[in-house]
């Protein structure tokens, strides 16, 4: 009897091992607070590149594609992925039926011409694909035709990107500066109070692809009432809101404060890695217009010591010089050579010397303090540079008046700033001929040409490498490495997951 | 006496002129730009460029003066970049907080330095007074936002007795709002007791040893009657004027102690529009606050023609 009931208990405890702790279904209802780096400049994203107005909006407004969970780009309102002619020009996308605005009207092919030339017209990345475009135009009610005047293999990852984003508006809101946020998102606005919260609630006529949740793909489920974004712009008041549980998620803590979080009522949220810090260099004009004196400063420069004095333990960065990391499809070692952990000093000043530069022409590094990582690895790299033999100006700014200043090539010789890791490389900003940094070449020119024809993702890869070797050989920025991002949640918010713009469709709170 | 009062009324439209002019130039002489701060990082200079254009800040400073002034004649502060809506409404959804806060802080600052600046006066030279005199030398050193941080470490994260930041969601009840307001209020309120707190002992030892005080205690008088109703009374007439002094620093002073408890004030207001270099904000806010120091001024001086005639302007 004694070993029957053994067996029995051992059997008991054998099956809950095997099977983990009890999953709870998905429940519906419940408001989240999501503590945000401050109030956005606006919500519509195709007016702003920044990261913050990404998060926010697309909860609210949809593109025709997005990204699954490897950064593949997939339908959203689009049907499919798009028709596209032999010679890579047209473009045909069939359109999700059955999708409606929140204002209850439904989506057509006007209106996703309408915003399409919208975004042309008036978005960053838009403007970028419009000097290509020759035409936008329905065909038929649910379909619209793209043609190009050349082939541009990176259209549907900018159609899929959450920032300057191609989102989907009523031809009847077409305005340049929106006054009605009326999008086709699972969340809509409610109210939206300034340095208060963003108040999103379900849209009762959302109509959800159909399948399994796939990244920022997939089916999205409405199981929250209300989504919050609260700005709190201070990030020691952000770790303390995380410690108290104040919010059912935190987002962007300082990365110092894992421990601490880890030690509060939150469960911290590493994204690993989450991108790169990078030192852009003005190749128009100043000093470093020398390729010279840019190869001497990439061999002068120690990232690992950077990146230490930057973000402390290797818990939160890698020192890993391929543009994208391990696990991209894009990671490549092609050109990497030139990407040196301790930096080397002697060969810096070789390069020096054989550009014969003039120590009466400091660098002038443009970098500010709203990111304090960015300052900490500008002190690091100036005593690299000097010992180099570079004479060095640090010139520390706030954000918006370093915004201003990279506008203007007499300013400044290298400006700090960094990226999240983005799914298509032809997003990267310098990889744009006008971004500040103005990187021209005529081998950038051949080798990105060549890139965004090529239509065939295996070919493409390998014209990526080609890019990163032209990347290294010519050094318009230098890469850092890699850092990861920290974010906070509640214990009882389920469904989501780290993500460089974090998202609460398919989000749900246990009891 | 209507003389005097339009011609004070004349020296204010003047002041205010000034005060328009000077803060137009700084706000637009300061580095930054709008149009880069809502385009985000990926911005082209062409993108700015448009957006400068389509905000009108292409046009030449005269231009844009111009059409500034115009629109203040017309009661028109002007409308926020980035809040997606006037400056005035703007300022008035953030003008509860702030005056809640201000109110709260005052309340709390009189509720410590009145009774230890009396009670000190009046022990003048004992331990009490040397002890409250160093305790309040030491709280004027200390910054509200470094004493705000430690009263949300110990009583919102430890304790969880007040909410760390914010100032509730939407639907949120005055009481739950009011809530938010305990720590940051006593952080301001405890700094500033020290100042009233040192005024009221100076200002009690003052005419404790008048005496009426001393004719008071001769009849007999109790000694809380003689220093509450005779000494307080006489002393209360400096320490209103730094208390006022206080209230109205702390109106336009709570900047730092509003943006660490993440509070939707004035001041946060102005951070926030610095930082973002939103113009009509900036500019609408400080003309605001100017305006109303001129107006408290005008008040008082006004004031005084009423309580002594024997004053001449």
């Amino acid at each position: 009897m004694k070993n029957s009931v053994r067996i029995l208990l051992s059997t008991a405890v054998a099956l809950v091992c095997i099977g983990g702790p009890a999953v709870a279904d998905p429940m519906r209802g419940g408001v989240v607070d999501v503590a945000t780096i401050g109030e956005p400049p606006t919500l519509d994203p195709v007016s702003s590149t920044a990261d913050l107005v990404g998060i926010i909006s697309q909860h609210m407004f949809e593109t025709l594609y997005t990204f699954d969970k490897n950064w593949a780009v997939t339908p959203l309102l689009a049907a499919a992925m798009p028709k596209v002619s032999a010679d890579g020009t047209v473009y045909t996308i069939e359109l999700r039926p059955g999708v409606t605005f929140h204002d209850g009207t439904a989506m057509t092919s006007k209106d996703v011409v309408a915003s399409l030339q919208r975004w042309l017209k008036i978005g960053s990345r838009g403007k970028q694909v419009a000097a290509n475009v020759v035409s936008i135009e329905p065909a038929g009610d649910l379909a619209v035709k793209i043609t190009l005047k050349s082939a541009y293999a990176p259209l549907t990852a900018f159609l899929a990107f959450n920032n300057s984003a191609a989102i989907v508006i009523p031809a009847a809101n077409n305005e340049d500066t929106l006054t009605k946020f009326v999008g086709t998102g699972p969340y809509m606005l409610k109210e939206r109070k300034p340095d208060q919260y963003v108040q999103l609630v379900r849209f009762p006529g959302y109509a959800s692809r159909a399948g399994d949740p796939d990244g920022y793909g997939g089916a999205r489920k409405q199981y929250l009432d209300e989504i919050r974004f609260v700005p709190v712009p201070d990030a020691n008041t952000r770790v303390e809101g995380a410690v108290a549980g104040q919010f059912g998620y935190v987002d962007s803590l300082p990365i110092e404060s894992f421990a601490r979080v880890k030690a509060g009522k939150d469960v911290p949220m590493m994204l690993k890695p989450f991108g790169w810090p990078m030192f852009v260099m003005n190749t128009k004009q100043g000093v470093l217009a020398d390729l010279g004196l840019r190869k001497a400063i990439q061999a002068a420069l120690a990232p690992e010591d950077m990146l230490t004095a930057a973000f402390g333990s290797k818990e939160f960065f890698a020192v890993e010089g391929s543009m994208y990391p391990k696990d991209y499809v894009w990671a490549t070692d092609a050109g990497t050579d030139a990407y040196k952990p301790q930096g080397d000093t002697a060969a810096a000043s070789a390069l020096l010397k054989k550009a014969n530069y003039d120590p009466s022409k400091p660098i002038r590094i443009l970098t500010s303090r709203q990111y304090e990582f960015h300052y900490k690895m500008a002190l690091v790299a100036q005593e690299y540079l000097k010992a180099a033999g570079f004479a060095v100006q640090l010139d520390v700014v706030e954000w918006a008046t370093l915004i201003q200043r990279r506008a203007d090539p007499a300013l400044w010789d290298i400006y700090i700033t960094h990226s999240p890791f983005l799914p298509e490389p032809a997003l990267i900003g310098f990889m744009s001929d006008a971004a500040p940094g103005w990187w021209t070449s005529p081998a950038k020119t051949a080798a990105i040409g060549a890139f965004n024809t090529e239509t065939d993702p295996a070919k493409r890869l390998k014209l990526w490498a080609e890019v990163q070797k032209v990347i290294y050989a010519e050094a318009p920025a230098f890469k850092v490495g890699n850092f990861n991002a920290l974010a906070a949640k509640s214990p009882k918010l389920e469904g989501v997951a780290a993500a460089p713009w974090p998202y609460f469709w398919n989000a749900w709170l246990e009891k | 006496m209507t003389r005097v009062v339009v011609r004070r009324l004349l020296e204010m439209a003047l002041v205010m002129a000034i005060v328009v002019t000077i803060v137009f130039v700084i706000v637009r002489i300061a580095p930054g730009d709008p149009a880069a701060m809502m385009l985000g990082p990926d911005a082209t200079a062409k993108d700015v460029a448009d957006l400068r254009a389509r905000l009108g800040l292409d046009q030449s400073l005269p231009a844009q003066y111009g059409r500034y002034v115009w629109g203040l004649l017309h009661g028109d502060l002007g409308q926020s970049i980035f809040l997606a809506r006037p400056v005035t409404q703007a300022l008035w959804e953030r003008a509860e907080p702030t005056f809640f806060l201000t109110l709260f802080s005052i309340l709390i600052a009189c509720g410590i330095a009145l009774p230890v600046g009396i009670l000190s006066a009046y022990r003048h030279g004992s331990v009490f007074d040397q002890i409250t005199s160093t305790v309040a030398m030491f709280a004027a050193s200390i910054p509200s936002f470094w004493l705000g941080l430690v009263l949300m470490q110990l009583f919102a994260v430890k304790l969880g007795w007040f909410q760390p930041s914010g100032y509730g969601g939407p639907g949120a009840s005055l009481g739950e709002r009011l809530n938010h307001l305990v720590l940051p209020a006593c952080a301001l309120g405890i700094v500033s007791s020290a100042l009233i707190a040192r005024f009221t002992r100076a200002s009690m030892l003052d005419v404790l040893g008048d005496d009426y005080v001393r004719t008071a205690r001769a009849k007999g008088m109790s000694e809380i009657r003689v220093v509450l109703l005779h000494a307080f009374k006489n002393a209360l007439i400096p320490i209103l004027t730094v208390i006022g002094l206080t209230a109205a620093l702390l109106i336009s002073g709570a900047i730092v102690t509003e943006t660490v408890f993440g509070l939707p004030g004035v001041g946060s207001l102005v951070v926030s529009a610095v930082l973002r270099r939103d113009y009509p904000v900036i500019q609408g806010t400080l003309l605001v606050v100017a305006g109303l120091y001129v107006l408290i001024n005008f008040i008082i001086d006004m004031l005084y023609l009423v309580v002594d005639p024997r004053v001449r302007y």
